[in-house]
Parts: structure tokens; C-alpha cells; sequence
């Protein structure tokens, strides 16, 4: 090529070397054993399963730092970044696990803590409680998916709690 | 037909959930793949590969061959992750296949990450056939990569259709401006 023409597009065309590496140079299809992928996916929903232990162990967590945000109000800031936190933490997985209710709470939870000037009130400490408390409900009555009665219960109450107490 | 043997792939995972993290590595090392390094975030995930450049008999790897990261995480997230590695100098493989685990399925948020050179995505939730599939793309159908003054990334044409017209790209192969480096 003429070497005073500006290049507009390279192509970079490399050998496949992730392929020689996992299926060698033997020609023919290649997959994945079938042996694997059936442990995987056992294993996978096998840990699954832990899913509402992991929850509660969260939600106990942030139990801890809403009785700290109740008794040492001048670090409140400080807390409602922790809680930020593990909202953060729960809310982008409850879907994958079949608990989309623990998304939308730990979502709603993530919202309203996230750091913003100004005191934090007794009123949102409240809120937080009340978000601990529908959490907790949906793990305790293993609420899956929607919920559908039950799960329309816990929302709108939380909702109500949101209604009387958010003052931000 | 023969199975694929992951024993030497070299994956780095970036994910800042504690039970997706171990829920992925679990599935990846159960599906046989060799060595998976599990990071919390995107700094952590840069530092590695720097650590993989300058000192990899320490870090005891050579090479990542995929990376797999989350997109939403804090404080540095996905997206800008994989701009460090396809764009930044000190990257140690900018063409490294880069693939994104993420609930963020709408169409605006997979053409960004498109344009900065994703390799591919996996949405959640996943399952292991998912996991799978991505995989056997990613060994089997790499795409060349394409550098212009506004793009870098593997080749946004995915596929080859049949066009029952004339040619009327205004480069080809053989154009002047068009540069191919086969390594």
C-alpha cells in the first residue's frame, strides 16, 4: 500500500487461538460435555437454593445498622451509605433467583438512602424499617415471583409506609 | 464430535455481588474451566490485568483469554472497564473477548456497549446453558476486529447475508485506506 495514504479502517484477523487451546487442532464439531453442563446446572440450583438464607443474612445486616441509625443519630449519614450498599448488593439478583418482590423493595431501599444533603429524620429511619420488614415477610412466606395476593399486600403496605413517612 | 477442554482458559470476573460472583465461578469451574480470577469491581478488574502485564509470574498468569464482567457495579462499573481495555495503553490484550452479565437488556443499552467494543452479552438471569452458548460463540465465531477514527471492537457485522445487489460498499480488501494486519 501507498505509503502516504492515510488509512481510513484497519482489519485485525488473528488465528484462533482460544479455539486451539479448548478444542485442539483435530477437526469435527466440539461442545461442551453433556456430564458438565448437567453438574453445572445442578450446581447452580443447588446454590439457588441459598438464595433466602443469603437474603436474611443481608437483611440482618441492615437490621444492624437501622438500630445504629436509631441510636446514634449524628452518624446516620454514615449508615445510610452501608445500607445504600447492600441495597445495592440485593436488589440487581432477586430476579434471577425468582424473588422479583425482594428487587422492587431492595430497589425502593437503594432510592430513597442514596446520599443526598440535608438530616436525615426519624421518619426515614422509619422507612427503612418498614422496607426490613416487607423484606423480611417475602423471605419468611418464601414469596416467590409476584407473590400474587400476598405479594400485592406487602406492596401496597409498604407503599403506605412510603405515603406516611417520606418527607425528603 | 469431541468436548471442548477448558482446562488451560484463563477467566477474569468482575462482579460485585458476593453470591453472583461465587454462583459464577462455581458454574464456570464446574463446567471445567481452569483458572477463574474473581475481582469485586472495575478497578479491581484493571489492576489485575495491569498486574497481568507487568508482573505475571507473580500473578501466576500469562494471558486472560475471556473476561466476564457485570455492568452496573461501584465505584468504577462495566462500562468503563472495558473502555480501559480496548482503549488504554497500558491494557495487556486490548482484543480480549469482553463479555457483559447484566440485567440492562434495552436495545439503547446493548448498542452502547456494542460501540465500545463488547464482545457479547449474557442477561440475567442466566442459566448455565446460557453460559454455554456465549462460550462456544466466543471460541467459535470470533470476529475480526475493526479500528476507525471513531471505533474500536470487534466487527459489528455479525452476520454475512446474501445481497442480491450490486457491491456497493466503499471499501473492500483490496481498497486503498484499508489496512489488514493478520497476526
Amino acid at each position: 500500500m501507498d505509503k502516504n495514504k492515510p488509512v481510513i479502517v484497519r482489519f485485525y484477523r488473528f488465528k484462533n487461538r482460544l479455539k486451539e487451546k479448548t478444542a485442539g487442532l483435530a477437526p469435527g464439531n466440539t461442545s461442551i460435555s453433556k456430564e458438565a453442563m448437567e453438574a453445572a446446572q445442578q450446581a447452580l440450583s443447588k446454590m439457588s437454593e441459598d438464595y433466602p438464607d443469603w437474603v436474611s443474612s443481608l437483611i440482618v445486616k441492615l437490621q444492624e445498622q437501622h438500630s445504629r441509625c436509631v441510636d446514634t443519630p449524628e452518624k446516620r449519614h454514615e449508615l445510610f451509605e452501608e445500607i445504600n450498599r447492600i441495597a445495592h448488593d440485593m436488589k440487581g439478583q432477586g430476579g434471577t433467583f425468582g424473588y422479583p418482590l425482594i428487587t422492587a423493595f431492595s430497589d425502593s431501599l437503594y432510592g430513597f438512602t442514596v446520599k443526598r444533603p440535608g438530616e436525615i429524620t426519624d421518619n426515614q429511619i422509619e422507612l427503612v424499617k418498614s422496607h426490613l420488614d416487607a423484606m423480611r415477610a417475602v423471605i419468611r412466606g418464601r414469596v416467590a415471583g409476584d407473590g400474587g395476593e400476598m405479594g400485592e399486600k406487602l406492596s401496597e403496605s409498604l407503599n403506605e409506609a412510603i405515603a406516611k413517612y417520606d418527607d425528603s | 464430535m469431541s468436548d471442548y477442554d477448558f482446562d488451560r482458559v484463563n477467566v477474569l470476573l468482575a462482579e460485585d455481588s458476593p453470591f453472583i460472583r461465587s454462583l459464577l465461578v462455581n458454574s464456570l469451574k464446574v463446567l471445567g474451566v481452569g483458572n477463574v480470577f474473581a475481582v469485586e469491581h472495575g478497578g479491581d478488574a484493571i489492576h489485575f490485568l495491569q498486574r497481568v502485564k507487568n508482573e505475571p509470574m507473580r500473578v501466576g498468569v500469562q494471558q486472560i483469554d475471556i473476561v466476564i464482567s457485570n455492568w452496573d457495579m461501584h465505584p468504577i462499573d462495566g462500562m468503563m472497564f472495558l473502555r480501559w481495555v480496548r482503549r488504554h495503553k497500558d491494557s495487556p490484550d486490548r482484543f480480549v473477548p469482553f463479555m457483559f452479565i447484566t440485567s440492562y437488556t434495552e436495545p439503547e443499552r446493548v448498542l452502547q456497549a456494542r460501540e465500545m467494543g463488547v464482545t457479547d452479552m449474557l442477561a440475567k438471569p442466566f442459566t448455565i446453558k446460557h453460559i454455554g452458548e456465549k462460550l462456544i460463540s466466543i471460541i467459535e465465531r470470533p470476529r475480526q476486529f475493526v479500528h476507525t477514527k471513531d471505533f474500536f471492537g470487534p466487527d459489528r457485522r455479525r452476520q454475512k447475508l446474501d445481497f442480491g445487489g450490486p457491491e456497493r460498499r466503499i471499501l473492500n480488501d483490496k481498497s486503498e485506506g484499508v489496512e489488514i494486519i493478520r497476526g
